[in-house]
């Protein structure tokens, strides 16, 4: 599992760790019944307060998106449907973030929707009626 | 008098239970007032952050803590102790990082030094500080005397976390440090937390260094705290407004909030409020200011806001 935290980011860093699970679930890096690393690990690897990757797995957990199994480490519930759930979840999280960010520039709702379909148009252009898709 | 009334956002943090209690903690050095009516609180298994310019009292505060320095006014207890009349016991549960790079006795190798703590600390764990120093690549044979000021910090930080004592006071741990060394002491300090209930002060001017292992933040300036809170009350409550506004704007009679920094432009206000967030957003759209983006500090912009602030008023 690949985080990347920013402290230049609004959200706070347990969020973060979160959409970062969240993220693997949806690109399918994070499977059910995955262990996830543990609280130690994960917290050293990040240089993060272990009590902050503990809160992000809690509100995991209460999301039914990961199990604690005590003595045994947090894995990955064996019922998530990250296409159902997670997939728009994150969806909203970024739109929200590119929403605040457009405001920020001045910029309103269709401006962005315009720019997203030329550069979405841009990049898969004519390739994807080529490759089958 | 106490920090309660010129504080500039909350310093209580309710009942505890706490490892580090100050109230009124006073001390002068000649004219100086060092520590001027200090009330700190350190929670129990908090890494508590003192943030502060030079000359605040941070180090003073440290060594008070550490039964070094005798304050003259008000009370202190470091893990249910006064460290005025109880030092000795205070100190052996505390890992001290002191802002001094001086380590043990000039003569005595770097080897010799951590048998020594051994013996006199009961609880020194062998096998970690011997992990610690492998990992810090600390040359036991060499002399204390020859050690340079990073190898020093090193070794101070081995003698400050290898008896996992229940508390560690860090008076600018990673000064003196290259940047690989100072990324491996913040993964092992992660280590530590994980592996040992720990209550930890660090006191720093590389705040964004620490900043993802805090939980709880202290603003110092001239001996008294300017705010004293947990690092996600500081999140949610201390705000920048970016706004647009007319010209001439005077701003709002009511903010619903207490303002901490005021900059800008002319047209485009960025203000720093510590108070509700919808409150302060209506109070602004109501004064007919278009607000564009309210965005939480980190710990050094929220401490450099405060001590600003606190000059221009």
């Amino acid at each position: 599992m690949k985080i990347r935290l920013s402290h230049a980011d609004g959200r706070p860093l347990y969020v973060q760790i979160m959409d970062a699970v969240r993220s693997g679930l949806v690109r399918g890096t994070l499977r059910p019944r995955d262990p996830l690393p543990s609280v130690r690990d994960l917290s050293s690897s990040l240089r993060v307060n272990p009590r902050t990757v503990s809160q992000a797995y809690a509100a995991l957990e209460r999301d039914g998106v990961v199990q604690v199994r005590h003595g045994k480490g947090t894995f990955v519930a064996p019922g998530v449907r990250p296409e159902e759930k997670e997939r728009p979840r994150l969806a909203r999280e970024v739109a929200r973030r590119a929403l605040a960010d457009a405001s920020r520039s001045g910029l309103a709702l269709p401006d962005l929707m315009t720019a997203l379909r030329e550069l979405d148009r841009d990049a898969h252009g004519d390739g994807r009626k080529e490759d089958g898709r | 008098m106490t920090d309660t009334a010129t504080a500039t956002l909350p310093i209580d943090l309710g009942s505890g239970p706490f490892a580090v209690t100050t109230r009124g903690l006073a001390r002068r050095f000649g004219s100086v007032r060092a520590l001027d009516g200090l009330d700190l609180q350190v929670p129990e298994g908090a890494v508590y952050v003192l943030v502060g310019p030079n000359g605040a009292g941070k180090s003073t505060l440290i060594r008070t803590l550490m039964g070094l320095v005798r304050y003259q006014a008000g009370a202190v207890s470091v893990l249910g102790r006064d460290p005025a009349d109880r030092g000795a016991e205070v100190r052996s549960g505390i890992g001290y990082v002191p802002e001094d790079y001086r380590v043990g006795y000039a003569w005595m190798t770097v080897g010799r030094l951590l048998e020594h703590q051994a013996v006199y600390n009961p609880s020194w764990d062998a096998e970690y500080a011997r992990e610690l120093r492998a990992r810090y690549g600390i040359d036991p044979g060499r002399k204390c005397h020859a050690l340079s000021k990073g190898q020093s910090r090193r070794v101070q930080l081995v003698l400050a976390l290898a008896h996992r004592p229940p508390l560690l006071l860090l008076d600018e741990p990673t000064d003196g440090l290259d940047h690989v060394v100072r990324d491996d002491t913040l993964s092992i300090l992660s280590e530590h937390l994980a592996d040992s209930p720990t209550t930890v002060v660090i006191s720093t001017h590389r705040v964004y260094e620490v900043e993802p292992l805090v939980d709880h933040v202290g603003v110092l300036s001239d001996g008294r705290l300017l705010g004293q809170l947990p690092r996600d009350e500081l999140r949610g409550g201390l705000l920048r407004y970016w706004a647009d506004v007319p010209e001439g704007w005077k701003g709002p009679g009511e903010l619903g909030g207490r303002v901490v920094r005021r900059s800008g432009a002319a047209r485009a206000i960025e203000w720093t409020v510590w108070g509700d967030r919808d409150a302060v957003t209506r109070g602004l759209s109501q004064a007919g200011a278009a607000v564009r983006e309210v965005a939480p500090l980190s710990v050094d912009e929220a401490a450099v806001a405060l001590l600003s602030g606190r000059k221009a008023s």
